[in-house]
């Protein structure tokens, strides 16, 4: 067993935020390797056949890029320092945003070349969201291209940060060889094999000029966060270094300046001064407010004392399947986890007993006894969703409730034999556990089982881990697109059910109105007065109402947004039923829906194109042609960005034309934006297949 | 339908007046202020203005990114559809998105030949043909006479009027109306200039040159909160 430590001063609970490609996970590495988590470097993609440590699944090793965020503990010069590795591809950002509600503050890793790049703008701003400080790491400073001026200034342009260099790199590109520190104004070389032995050294004379006039630049930047710094600068004084210490980490923990930093991890350079720069300005857990909601009082929200007598709350962010089970990451707010303690799941009210507690390193792992407010750990043997808050008995808190949007695509699974169908029910039962925007049903029709996810690599990537982790060999068919159906004006329906020869009969009459509701999929309003449909049989309409909504009339997709006012209606003494009344609501749902328009809705998605400017009219031409509505085009000089919302069913396969038009120096993200009614001519198309496809059935 | 009644109670009929008194193709018109002052507010509404009438609109910023560009029209859409209260904003928003386009540049990358490229790009594959532009940013800080005049000949071949945006400063010399001598040079060029000026608690909205020539009182107002257009 090892003692944790309880100083929660000198605890940092931080991610490494970054654009797929900017050197993230080997980052993480060396940071593992200077506070001695581990004793050898491992590249991504390592010919070694070792791998990273942080990427701790098959797949991840192999395409070079992060999906899991596990939680990674290191020290270092006696503080404690978590790491949440989180993904770098929009297709998984709802494990980043879960990452961002359980960090306190970040590390922004951006390429000395590539600069600030789309996917850096979504994690910026779900920073903002999340209100997650930050410094930032301009990595790749030995690359050819390397300009770490460019980058800052697409800090303050792009994202609108404060920033403010700390450093100056001593050469760049091939000849890159440290960084001078401008608040100590020393010169930093890193030696040894991997670069353990930092050599301080006085600032080369070449540099010296502009180290000065950097320096200028940061005391200016920070003395807005220090009455006493502006005092020491007006006073033309000496400034002490502890004192622009105090006064950056005032602007940070307030995100209110951006220290940069820069370096490159592959080459082993500018990583301890990092992790100096983590322990000095980022914030630990008690500098950071977080608020749950309160559910027995409309979920107001509650700021946590982060105190750890008062009473626990905590929110499990991740699982894993390990060797003895489930493992459940947990992230303490306020109170402690215990061995031996009841804690119960908010979601469901179930009661557990704390076994095992764990702090993990990547795969291996240490015991603990206790987890303590502000600190990150694992439980074991408790079963529970990710996302779900843990709290002391009694208390009624859960932590805010992360927005889930609903999948956009989805495709069906066919497992080859007996084994892997069995394979496969369990690798789906764990991802959706581990994934709330993944989920799985079994088409009754078809009897096919279905996947849905957010985006195409989302759901490629599922089924390559079916595949390695769960040796479940599927055959997939082609993605198909979320539509839905809806209405678009109110229409009225009187609709009798009746069936009285012979046997049992049947009776029942619904009248109302159909009308189209913009902020919910289904509401259901009973205006019935007198008794005309007896009081017991009210919720059997509802049901038969809600029983046509997973198959809108149309064309079978899901039906939203409509609400559903019964106001008269009729029964018999002795034929009327609850099934009788289910029957007339189908009935009346089919009779009034004909009438209201109905249409249909395709998901539609944000695309953010970067492309050299010369390509610019190929890309929007390209955008145009998908049915894609140009938002903007920002020119940044050499690269521009080119904002678009894209029908889904129009992008697949737009890596490869993309590819092919900008010859390979374009790229781009995509996220769901909102549902569209689809043009007229689309809708005939969709008619088209529709009818085909029930021919063939 | 209440498209049309968001164009009646639109306070921007106010502006443009009568149809004939708007801007026409190929004219020029400028919006005069102090930093702070509501220009973008301003031009925002008149492309609002324009897009209520199914008119494509390119709003050109050198200031700011697309999505701040983006947030202002949400913004003052949703300002003056609570204030007027019109019921199915969602519909008419998504309807006038489409006739919308933003591009951005950067002050010092930003030329006349260059906006003519990327225009060139767009009407040629048919993706957008603006009836009005709008520019916001131009730094009025050198002689900016031959780019008002490459501007000018844009707005006529492409054929659609431009609005832009010109910052005052405080300590600026004025001439008697209260306009930067430096702009004076300038007027000419110009078929409509408007100039929003801070006083008291409000903001006035004068019409220094107008559209038909004659100069006016001022008669409507910025409400200094919400940035819309008001009757006095």
């Amino acid at each position: 067993m090892t003692e944790m430590k309880y100083d929660i001063n000198k605890v940092r609970n931080i991610g490494i935020s970054a654009h797929i490609d900017s050197g993230k996970t080997t980052l993480t590495e060396r940071i593992l390797y200077y506070t001695q988590r581990i004793h050898a470097i491992h590249d991504v993609k390592g010919k070694d056949g070792v791998g990273a440590t942080m990427d701790s699944m098959e797949l991840e090793k192999e395409r070079g890029i992060t999906i899991a965020s596990a939680a990674t503990f290191c020290q270092w010069k006696a503080h404690e320092i978590n790491i949440i590795d989180t993904p770098g591809h929009v297709d998984f950002t709802i494990e980043v945003e879960r990452s961002l509600r359980v960090l306190d503050s970040a590390i922004l890793v951006l390429c000395s070349v590539g600069g600030v790049q789309s996917q850096s703008i979504t994690v910026d701003q779900q920073m903002k969201r999340y209100n997650v400080p930050c410094i930032a790491f301009i990595n790749k400073c030995d690359r050819s291209g390397a300009n770490p001026d460019r980058v800052i200034d697409q800090l303050k342009n792009k994202l609108g940060h404060n920033a403010v260099s700390l450093q100056l790199p001593i050469g760049l590109e091939a000849d890159f060889q440290g960084v001078v520190d401008l608040v100590s104004m020393e010169a930093l070389y890193f030696d040894g094999d991997n670069g353990e032995t930092v050599r301080v050294e006085p600032i080369p004379e070449s540099l010296l000029e502009e180290a000065k006039r950097r320096r200028e630049i940061l005391i200016d930047s920070a003395s807005l966060f220090s009455d006493e710094l502006t005092e020491a600068v007006l006073e033309e004084k000496e400034i002490p270094t502890e004192l622009l210490w105090t006064a950056i980490r005032e602007g940070v923990i307030t995100r209110r300046i951006t220290p940069v930093l820069m370096g490159s991890a592959y080459k082993n350079k500018g990583v301890q001064p990092l992790l100096n720069a983590v322990n000095m300005f980022l914030p630990c857990p008690n500098d950071v407010q977080n608020t749950a909601l309160d559910i027995k009082n409309e979920e107001t929200p509650v700021i946590l004392s982060g105190e750890q007598k008062d009473p626990l709350v905590s929110l499990a962010f991740k699982l894993e399947d390990g060797p003895f089970g489930q493992l459940t990451y947990i992230r303490v707010y306020q109170g402690s986890i215990k061995k031996g303690d009841t804690i119960v799941n908010i979601r469901n009210g179930k009661k557990y007993k704390v076994g095992r507690l764990c702090r993990m390193h990547a795969n291996q792992m240490e015991d603990i006894d206790v987890i303590p407010a502000g600190f990150i750990g694992a439980m074991f043997g408790i079963d529970c969703a990710s996302g779900d808050t843990f709290s002391a008995p009694g208390v009624n808190l859960t932590m805010t409730s992360m927005f889930v949007p609903d999948p956009v695509i989805s495709l069906s699974l066919t497992p080859t034999d007996n084994k892997s169908q069995i394979n496969m029910s369990k690798a789906l039962n764990r991802f959706t556990k581990e994934d709330p925007t993944f989920r799985t049903f079994v088409d009754e029709e078809t009897n096919e089982t279905i996947i849905e996810g957010m985006g195409e690599l989302h759901l490629e990537v599922y089924v390559e881990r079916m595949k390695r982790e769960y040796k479940a060999e599927v055959t997939t068919g082609k993605p198909q697109v979320a539509y839905r159906e809806t209405i678009t004006q109110q229409a009225a329906f009187d609709y009798i059910h009746k069936k009285q020869t012979g046997g049992a009969g049947q009776y029942g009459r619904v009248a109302g109105y159909l009308e189209p509701l913009s902020d919910e999929d289904f509401a259901f309003e009973n205006k019935v007065t007198g008794g005309a449909i007896p009081t017991q049989y009210i919720p059997s309409c509802e049901k038969g109402f809600r029983q046509c909504l997973s198959k809108g009339p149309r064309m079978e997709y899901p039906v939203t947004g409509i609400r559903v006012v019964i106001n008269d209606g009729a029964s018999h003494a002795v034929d009327s039923s609850e099934m009788a009344f289910q029957a007339a609501a189908r009935g009346a749902f089919l009779q009034g829906y004909a009438k209201a328009k109905p249409v249909i809705h395709e998901p539609i998605m944000k695309v953010v194109v970067e492309s050299p400017t010369d390509f610019q009219g190929a890309v929007m031409g390209s955008l145009n042609q998908r049915r894609g509505i140009i938002i903007g085009a920002q020119d940044e000089g050499p690269q521009c960005t080119i904002e678009a919302q894209v029908p889904l069913a129009e992008m697949f396969g737009y890596s490869t034309v993309i590819r092919s038009l900008t010859q390979g120096q374009a790229q781009f993200t995509m996220e769901f934006a909102t549902y569209k009614q689809v043009p007229k001519q689309v809708a005939e198309e969709l008619e088209k297949e529709y009818q085909e496809k029930k021919k063939n059935v | 339908m209440e498209k049309k009644d968001l164009i009646l109670r639109n306070p921007l009929r106010l502006l443009s007046g009568e149809e004939d008194r708007q801007l026409q193709a190929g004219q020029m018109g400028a919006v005069l202020a102090r930093a702070g002052v509501g220009k973008t507010a301003f031009l925002v509404q008149l492309a609002l203005n324009g897009l209520l009438r199914d008119k494509k609109v390119l709003h050109i910023s050198l200031d700011d990114p697309v999505n701040k560009v983006s947030l202002w029209y949400e913004e003052v859409f949703r300002h003056i559809t609570e204030e007027y209260r019109v019921k199915p904003a969602h519909e008419i928003w998504e309807s006038i998105l489409p006739k919308r386009f933003i591009m951005t540049f950067r002050v010092e990358g930003f030329s006349v030949p260059k906006l003519e490229e990327r225009l060139t790009d767009l009407t040629a594959q048919s993706i957008f043909k603006p009836d009005l532009v709008i520019i916001d940013g131009i730094p009025f800080d050198d002689q900016e006479l031959n780019l008002i005049e490459e501007l000018k000949h844009l707005a006529e071949t492409g054929g659609f009027p431009v609005w832009l945006t010109a910052r005052t400063h405080r300590h600026e010399a004025a001439d008697e109306n209260g306009l930067p001598v430096k702009f004076v040079d300038l007027m000419d060029a110009f078929d409509a200039v408007v100039q929003l000026k801070p006083e008291e608690d409000k903001i006035h909205i004068r019409a220094i040159k107008g559209a038909s020539g004659e100069k006016n009182d001022s008669f409507l107002m910025l409400d200094p909160a919400s940035l819309l257009i008001t009757g006095k």
